[in-house]
């Protein structure tokens, strides 16, 4: 007969029970401490995402909610920022998505690699094409940028921001997005061109470019 | 990769070349005909610059009671059992 048994259990349930007691308010911590540090970048995503503060704010607080709430499954040595992107990248799409699921297309034509660059490169004198590019590149405001962006459809949307708002490699673009690579490359290639040509659009209208270069 | 990149090479690479998604080789051969490159170079440059204005105009200024909430919300969570 085992004399620890009946003695025991309600020591180590006890203890287990500290034990785990402690373990959450550490988890706690460094929750705080590892993943609230990426809000700033969190937020910025999704107010691309979803266009508007309210919403925004909405979707970062659902992402650390559930984040955390999962945060007993997060492994060491996982990528905590990339996983906490695929978590906003999800509940976007389940919450806030508008669009149809099937993936749109942009509309590219013939619009060449490099688009701004090589519309604002066809002046006289190489001089005066810096001049331009230098105008341009100084003269598009905020309001530009996001519009361009936000233009477009979401599954170019999505590629773009991870790669130029956040800094992602393909492969971790490719796992946040569920995709292969080869499908983040040519969606980061065909949102960039379309971003360009809308981007040669605004310098147009502001006058940013000579006039001559206006003519396609 | 040899270590000849022509101008369509590097064309060709520009993107993953900015995006530091080349091997160490790659990117070195790439470099190195920038260097003997104006025009390439100066494309490079103008899309490096652009990528530059994007992420600066894309960063938000988070509203300061967000993380706060936010804060709020994981202390409010119970242990599981």
């Amino acid at each position: 007969m085992s004399q620890g048994y009946d003695t025991a259990t309600p020591q180590v349930v006890a203890t287990q029970a500290h034990g785990y007691r402690a373990n959450f308010m550490a988890d706690q911590a460094n929750f705080e401490r590892d993943a609230l540090q990426y809000s700033r970048q969190l937020y910025s995503a999704a107010m691309r995402m979803a266009r508007n503060p309210s919403d925004a704010e909405d979707l970062v607080q659902e992402t650390f909610l559930k984040a955390y709430r999962a945060y007993d499954t997060f492994q060491e040595g996982t990528n905590l920022k990339a996983w906490l992107y695929r978590i906003l990248t999800n509940t976007y799409i389940n919450k806030y998505r508008k669009e149809s699921r099937r993936p749109s297309e942009v509309d590219l034509g013939d619009v060449e690699d490099l688009y701004l660059y090589r519309r604002l490169g066809s002046e006289d004198t190489a001089e005066a094409s810096r001049t331009t590019e230098d105008r341009v590149l100084d003269g598009l405001v905020e309001s530009d940028i996001k519009a361009a962006v936000e233009e477009l459809p979401e599954n170019f949307r999505m590629p773009v921001l991870l790669a130029d708002l956040e800094g992602f490699s393909y492969k971790e673009i490719a796992e946040i997005l569920d995709i292969p690579i080869g499908t983040v490359m040519s969606r980061l290639h065909r949102g960039r061109k379309a971003m360009q040509k809308r981007l040669w659009e605004f310098a147009s209208q502001r006058g940013l470019v000579p006039e001559d270069a206006e003519r396609p | 990769m040899s270590h000849d990149c022509d101008c369509g090479d590097a064309q060709d690479q520009l993107y993953q070349y900015l995006d530091a998604e080349l091997d160490e080789e790659t990117a070195a051969a790439v470099r190195s005909h920038l260097e003997g490159c104006g025009g390439c170079f100066n494309s490079f440059d103008f899309e490096r610059r652009l990528k530059l204005v994007i992420r600066t105009f894309l960063t938000e200024d988070m509203p300061e009671t967000l993380q706060v909430r936010v804060k709020e919300l994981i202390r409010q969570e119970t242990p599981r059992t």
